[in-house]
């Protein structure tokens, strides 16, 4: 017989300790695959811009609003639900609670959150879907949004480096921490957190039992839960994987990224090697073309450098900012701000005036199998892997990159 | 434990208390202790990898009411 007592150990094993980064990385890849198959693999941005278009709309300010509702929107609804997936895990283990950083923080937290939504919007992609996501997908797009990413980190952690020194205050100053889950009397945090999984299952459940297209949201709901539950207990970073060489010198984060990206270029690539994935409605070649968007190269390098500088400045990629958002950290809130706020601004004025200055072939929709062959293009992502994990490992230990 | 100096990182998040601690640990001197609070999760990790990778010493961490203590001697 089942004993209370391993109920009990289960649930310590998941929620007690954080999760090595690399079971996260494959756990959030099989999800990225599953979302490939049931509408369209991961990415975020296109989320917050639905978001705060709708904010807008509510506003009155149609000209950067949507007809689109935040509640049929996929990728909003992804967003939404990964804080709090993440919120309800960081409930589990204790690890909530409002953290309200000194002013300066929050202020750079804005900051960094509408870099990041002029980045994604002018380079066609965050580090989610353009990027982790956009690798796997063979996209050539994506490996130009990488070097954006590094010199944009790279830059960006200078700055802070010198902020530190320069302007020490910025970082300083009153906090606040407001119901912590470590405190005396907090056992209904972990109530709440059941609670919400209850609500959530009875959600998903409302939209399953419609038509197809709210099955489809249905499942995204669901997925978006336990994206954020895995995010917050391994807190998989992106950033960290593009800053921390630069850094402290560690590989853990830069391996946790690669480990992903290789499950999810199995799974992508024998999916659109056969034209699997929601084929019904689909033409293989528009299942090709999921995640390679129309940004090589010049486009993804600058709007990668942009997004770079912003998540940075923030601490949170897009996704980053939704899990640590859920945890509590009131300067992430202030990044996801900025982010909504930014999105539809920066598409309606600044995308048109990045087109009208480059040419077509510097933003170009380029799918690395139409020019190396899926072999070629498969044989390609590993060795940048392969370089990646190489450069990271050798950095690691000598040091040779990085500030601290 | 004697502490000789305290940082407060309170209401910080990744990577600032990272970056704070190591620019005080290196203007500290040998073996004296640094007591680092702090209120971001990642921090229970973070802390004694990099005191790992640096070879500076972890020597214990504490929670007080969602406050993270942890006491770093300086190699």
């Amino acid at each position: 017989m089942f004993k209370k007592g391993e109920l009990r150990e289960l649930f310590d094993s998941l929620f007690a300790k954080s999760w090595p980064m690399w079971i996260g990385g494959i756990l959030l890849a099989v999800l990225n695959i599953l979302l490939f198959v049931i509408k369209y693999p991961w990415g975020s941005s296109s989320g917050y811009t639905n978001i705060g278009q709708n904010l807008f709309q509510l506003l009155g300010i149609s000209s950067l609003g949507t007809n689109v509702p935040i509640n049929l929107h996929a990728v909003a609804l992804l967003n939404i639900f990964i804080v709090i997936g993440a919120f309800i895990s960081s409930l589990f283990s204790r690890e909530f609670s409002i953290k309200v950083a000194p002013a300066g923080e929050l202020v750079k937290g804005f900051i960094g959150g509408a870099l990041m939504a002029i980045g994604a919007t002018v380079g066609a992609g965050c580090t989610t879907g353009g990027f982790f996501t956009g690798v796997a997908a063979l996209s050539g797009g994506a490996l130009a949004l990488g070097v954006g990413f590094t010199i944009g980190t790279f830059v960006a952690l200078r700055y802070i480096l010198w902020e530190m020194e320069a302007l020490p205050n910025i970082s300083m100053g009153k906090s606040y921490t407001i119901l912590p889950g470590t405190a005396k009397k907090t056992g209904w945090q972990r109530w709440l957190g059941w609670i919400l999984i209850a609500a959530i299952l009875y959600l998903v459940s409302t939209y399953t039992s419609k038509g197809s297209a709210m099955k489809i949201i249905g499942w995204h709901v669901l997925i978006a839960l336990l994206l954020g539950m895995i995010l917050q207990r391994s807190r998989f970073c992106i950033v960290r994987a593009f800053r921390e060489p630069f850094m402290t010198g560690e590989a853990t984060a830069p391996v946790a990224v690669i480990v992903s990206i290789l499950v999810a270029v199995v799974g992508f690539t024998v999916f659109k090697y056969f034209g699997v994935g929601n084929a019904g409605e689909l033409a293989v070649r528009a299942i090709e073309m999921k995640a390679v968007y129309a940004n090589f190269w010049l486009r993804a390098l600058i709007g990668g450098f942009i997004f770079g500088l912003g998540m940075t400045i923030a601490g949170g990629c897009a996704v980053g900012t939704l899990w640590r958002a859920g945890e509590g950290h009131v300067k992430l809130w202030m990044s996801a701000l900025g982010f909504v706020i930014m999105a539809p601004i920066s598409r309606l004025f600044i995308v048109p005036a990045v087109k009208s200055i480059l040419p077509e072939s510097m933003r170009k929709m380029v799918f690395l199998p139409d020019i190396l062959g899926y072999t070629g293009a498969v044989v390609l992502v590993l060795l940048i892997l392969l370089l990646w994990y190489i450069f990271v490992k050798w950095n690691e230990k000598t040091g040779k990159f990085s500030a601290l | 434990m004697q502490v000789d100096q305290t940082l407060d990182c309170k209401g910080l998040s990744c990577p600032m208390p990272i970056i704070k601690l190591a620019k005080t640990v290196k203007k500290m001197n040998s073996g004296e202790v640094l007591e680092l609070l702090g209120t971001d999760p990642g921090s229970k990790t973070d802390v004694p990898a990099w005191c790992e990778k640096t070879g500076n010493i972890f020597l214990e961490q504490a929670e007080d009411g969602g406050t993270f203590k942890f006491y770093i001697k300086k190699k």
